[in-house]
């Protein structure tokens, strides 16, 4: 194939230094007339025919009028060769030599003969060469043994160009207009194309007529073309040349400002009604085909009539009818099709980059149940991360019910899900991912927002105890939040107390949800943000709400928290809270202040107790109950705190740990020292560092000694800044350190 | 031309009327050389002037008379000694006497008729020629000087074209028509080959000439093929429905008109062949005669109108019977 591709262009090469020295010679007064008669007398065929369109070119040259004859005679007589491979190239020298001797006018023969022929005569010669060269590729297929087949149509594709170019000096002519493009040249083109049966040719032929000719051409001739598509051989992928062409009108609608798809061409029904003639056509199509070609269709409803919301849905729609009639269903993922009708499924989604736009179609959603669980689930994935992505607010109610009802997947166990287990990482991820959506339910309308969190609150109450702990704090948060507006609001909604009443009944029956997942940790942590939000809203009986909310988090503590460590942190917590509230009166607070100091004094081993207590003391310091206008400042307490500190600390079997805890402690008493509690004196300061002195040196040298070292060195540079530092408003008169 | 080297003796040169305006053509001769010789037609007068030259200036040539000829014959090549003249006239130049000096003569042979065209082939030669003899005692002096007849037709009346579905059945079949059945020697051989049915794979089609020269008769004929023209018409296999175009200019090829039974001696045929060969190499052939003259062309209308002497122009020969429609292979 390439030696006759080189010895073509050589044998081409010498054939046009031919044509220049023959120019010479007529300009100088030899007779060509007689040149093309004697050239004919070359005894082999192929020469011959080369020499003769050689000689017949500058016939055309030296006498124009002669154009139109020699140019039937030369096309007529290359019929001689028929060896498809020669013949290929003996035509396609033809059609390069009389490039630029076509006739491109349109003036009729007046009277008598036009002999020097118009733009109609250069498209019957080149449609004949076209056919006939088609033939010859055609028939390569069919010569030889079968066994060749695959060498036979590589090479079949090497040769492509050379018909193709017909459609290319076609689409050249200039004086084609579209009426002339309608009538005369597409049908032609198409007929041949149509009735080779071949389908190398055919699907290459199609693209080139989609990609030689001018857009304008094509919307004007569209439904011809797409009945052509009708018509070719099953093994053709119609999908791609309708695709192409379909790329290419939709580009075109966007390309050319202005312009654009004209209004009397109703683009999208004509595809939408020939593609479904196509289909019906071909009973073998593919599913996966089928669901392409509605790709590329909704990608043209997108590109030219991106106002048209409703023949996106048509897309789909019929998509669900053509599912419904092959009986598919439950596409499992990774098969061809499945992939497709992601791609479709995703059009929408990335186009309008709003999943409210999205919502306002009626059948996206249906076709959701077409995919199986891993597809639902990856598809679920898609509209969140682009929900995320875009910040997309979801505003009331019904929308929140739409998209949890298509992400359903993602929200509650799922029928056909698999037996095993997910990943635990990736289903950390994906409930994590609910978690940032459920933010973005959002209505300015505190009320909406209220009905939203109700229908969230209901979908995700339902997504078992896994997904819950994801899921419905996030919901408590918003439901805290929306609590705020209220209170924000008072002055223009006089309901807004017996709003907030219900908003933590909300909370406390959705944190109630969580205990019974068997989850400690979390509602723990939700009661206590509560009882701090109730307690900075003024309701009525926020504070009985607040009271309930850290009793309840109390009982949590009690009955469900037993690993020490997590108690520990548990009552820090409670401590913290407790210490910033201010809602509480006297009544209420003192139980719950006693019930944290001796909680924290109950604490099972002796350094929590120790670090539980010396942390209680700061409750009867800086917290104040609602009775009082100023904190307690209860220098009594906070000193029996510390003292019990000090005591537990002494009780520490691990030096370490004891000294560590010293450490804190002083830290603690130093605290309170600068605060001015007048129930620590300077000496307990001396005594503990010296302490500290005494064992310190006596530690094993390691890491946690080194940090227990810096940690006291800390504390003793600060004391040395502040003995000597005068602006300070309590004296350290008295403090022995070195 | 004396024997002893001495005596008296004469040049002979013929010079023919006109000789300056007056065409020539070539004929090949036996061994295959081609001479040039001035051109006649049927009916032409042919006259001239006899120049005899004495080679020895003063001295007398004795004579027994002096003649010119004009001879038309056939010549069999496998029958050396008998020509056969179909023409022969004579003319008296001189009684016998004796030539003193430098003589000429003029002569005159009017209207002569010469009802066949010139002709060299593989048996047989068709020639025309003056022969002037100086009668002597002992050895004549003879010369003789060939001329050239080409015999024209009129354009035929008739002249159907030749069409003709051929075939082999289930494996091929073709029709084929050529546009005439008589062309003349400048004319072009139009036609087309369409393809019904095949069933072989053909590599290539050629159209050949073929010229078939017939002598002698009954026990004693020789048939002589020969292949003027190959002329490849077709590259490559052909599928059904396809039709070829043929073209073939026959000013190139050098053809004689077609003669048929020329006095009884001899005649000279033409055939299209049309030749399909497959890979296997195996041909498939159907042979067409065709009639093949000369026509009177434009030039020759002026020639003969300065020359007052209208010629003759005959029909063509009668087309050839019509064949069987079969396709011949050669095995």
């Amino acid at each position: 194939m390439y030696l006759n591709n080189v010895l073509d262009m050589s044998i081409s090469d010498e054939l046009r230094h031919l044509e220049m020295y023959l120019v010479d010679e007529f300009q100088k007064g030899r007779k060509v007339a007689d040149l093309y008669e004697l050239v004919q007398y070359a005894g082999n065929i192929v020469p011959r025919l080369y020499l003769l369109i050689t000689v017949g070119v500058v016939y055309i040259k030296s006498n124009e009028l002669s154009r139109r004859d020699i140019l039937k005679d030369l096309v007529e007589m290359c019929r001689g060769v028929q060896h498809p491979l020669r013949g290929l190239f003996l035509r396609n020298y033809l059609l390069q030599c009389t490039k630029n001797v076509l006739p491109d006018n349109t003036e009729e023969a007046s009277g008598g003969e036009n002999e020097s022929g118009n733009v109609q005569d250069s498209v019957d010669f080149i449609q004949l060469n076209f056919a006939e060269m088609n033939k010859l590729w055609v028939r390569m297929q069919h010569q030889g043994h079968s066994r060749d087949r695959e060498r036979r149509e590589q090479e079949r594709r090497e040769l492509r160009i050379l018909v193709g170019t017909n459609l290319v000096r076609l689409s050249q002519l200039e004086c084609i207009d579209m009426e002339r493009f309608k009538k005369n040249v597409l049908p032609g083109v198409l007929e041949q194309v149509v009735n080779c049966k071949d389908p190398i040719s055919q699907e290459y032929l199609m693209e080139c007529i989609i990609q030689v000719f001018p857009d304008d051409f094509h919307l004007q001739s569209l439904n011809s073309f797409l009945r052509a598509c009708a018509d070719l051989h099953p093994n053709v992928n119609v999908k791609n040349i309708i695709i192409a062409l379909i790329d290419r009108l939709a580009n075109f609608s966007q390309n050319e400002e202005g312009s654009g798809i004209p209004s009397d061409i109703q683009l999208f029904d004509i595809f939408s009604q020939q593609i479904a003639q196509v289909i019906q056509n071909r009973p073998d199509m593919s599913p996966e085909d089928i669901v392409s070609l509605q790709v590329a269709l909704m990608n043209l409803a997108l590109k030219c009539y991106p106002e048209k919301v409703d023949y996106v849905d048509k897309v789909l729609e019929t998509t669900e009818d053509i599912f419904n009639r092959l009986n598919l269903d439950h596409l499992e993922h990774g098969t061809a099709v499945s992939k497709e009708l992601m791609r479709l499924m995703k059009i929408p989604i990335d186009t309008y980059n709003s999943i409210l736009s999205v919502l306002e179609l009626q059948h996206f959603g249906p076709m959701f149940e077409y995919f199986d669980f891993k597809g639902r689930r990856i598809m679920s994935c898609y509209i969140i991360n682009n929900i995320l992505e875009n910040e997309t607010n979801i505003p009331t109610q019904e929308q929140v019910d739409l998209v949890l009802n298509i992400v359903n997947c993602l929200v509650q166990d799922q029928n056909d899900q698999p037996e095993e287990a997910d990943d635990p990482d990736d289903f950390a991820e994906e409930q994590g991912l609910m978690g940032r959506f459920i933010h973005l339910l959002h209505s300015d309308d505190p009320n909406q927002q209220f009905l939203i969190l109700n229908i969230a609150r209901k979908h995700f109450g339902s997504g078992g105890d896994q997904r819950i702990k994801y899921t419905l704090p996030p919901i408590v948060f918003a439901a805290f939040r929306l609590a705020n507006r209220y209170a924000d609001l008072k002055e223009q909604d006089e309901n807004w107390k017996k709003k907030c009443q219900k908003i933590f009944q909300f909370c406390h029956q959705t944190i109630g949800a969580l205990i019974k997942a068997e989850q400690a940790e979390i509602p723990l942590r939700l009661f206590l943000q509560g009882a701090v939000t109730a307690g900075s809203i003024e309701f009525e009986n926020h504070e009985t709400v607040a009271y309930e909310f850290m009793s309840q988090a109390f009982s949590i503590y009690e009955e469900e928290i037993s690993d020490s460590k997590a108690q520990l942190a548990a009552i820090t917590l409670i401590i913290g809270t407790l210490e910033q509230m201010r809602c509480f009166g006297e009544e209420n607070h003192e139980p719950l202040r006693t019930k944290c100091a001796l909680a924290a004094s109950k604490l099972l081993k002796k350094p929590d107790q120790c670090r539980g207590v010396s942390i209680c003391s700061h409750l009867f310091w800086s917290g104040k109950s609602s009775d009082q206008d100023d904190e307690m400042k209860d220098g009594k307490r906070v000193s029996d705190c510390l003292k019990k500190g000090l005591k537990i600390a002494n009780q520490c079997m691990d030096s370490s740990v004891q000294v560590q805890l010293f450490v804190e402690l002083l830290n603690n008493y130093i605290y309170f020292y600068e605060k001015g509690c007048d129930q620590i004196p300077i000496q307990v300061l001396n005594q503990i560092i010296s302490k500290i002195q005494e064992h310190l040196p006596n530690l094993e040298a390691n890491e946690e000694t080194d940090q227990i070292n810096k940690h006291f060195k800390n504390t003793v540079e600060h004391l040395q800044t502040m003995k000597f530092a005068k602006d300070c408003k309590v004296s350290f008169e008295g403090l022995t350190i070195e | 031309m004396s024997f002893f080297g001495f005596g008296q003796s004469a040049e002979v040169d013929i010079i023919l009327d006109g000789q300056d305006s007056r065409k020539t053509a070539e004929i090949k001769t036996e061994d295959g050389k081609k001479e040039r010789y001035y051109l006649y037609f049927d009916g032409e007068t042919v006259s001239g002037k006899v120049n005899v030259t004495l080679k020895k200036p003063g001295s007398k040539l004795e004579h027994q008379g002096i003649k010119i000829e004009f001879i038309g014959q056939i010549e069999l090549y496998y029958d050396r000694g008998n020509h056969h003249e179909f023409t022969s006239l004579v003319k008296e130049l001189a009684r016998p006497g004796e030539l003193v000096q430098n003589t000429s003569y003029n002569f005159e042979f009017q209207q002569v008729e010469k009802p066949y065209e010139s002709y060299t082939g593989a048996n047989v030669r068709l020639r025309y020629f003056l022969r002037v003899t100086i009668v002597k005692r002992l050895s004549d002096v003879v010369k003789e000087q060939d001329i050239i007849v080409h015999t024209l037709s009129h354009y035929p009346e008739m002249n159907n074209s030749i069409k003709m579905e051929v075939g082999i059945e289930d494996c091929l079949h073709i029709e084929f028509e050529y546009n005439k059945s008589k062309y003349h020697l400048k004319d072009v051989i139009v036609g087309k080959i369409y393809f019904l049915l095949v069933r072989i794979k053909i590599r290539y089609m050629e159209l050949a000439i073929v010229r078939r020269e017939i002598t002698g008769a009954g026990p004693n004929t020789f048939n002589e093929n020969e292949t003027i023209a190959k002329y490849e018409i077709m590259d490559g296999a052909p599928v059904r429905g396809e039709s070829i175009p043929i073209r073939l200019f026959l000013s190139g090829y050098e053809l004689t008109p077609t003669m048929r039974d020329i006095n009884k001696k001899f005649s000279v045929r033409y055939y299209l062949n049309l030749v399909l060969v497959d890979e296997e190499e195996r041909r498939y052939f159907k042979q067409q005669e065709i009639t093949i003259f000369r026509r009177s062309d434009k030039n020759r209308k002026t020639y003969q109108a300065t020359a007052h002497h209208p010629t003759r122009e005959r029909k063509p020969d009668p087309e050839p019977e019509p064949e069987e429609n079969s396709v011949d292979t050669e095995k």
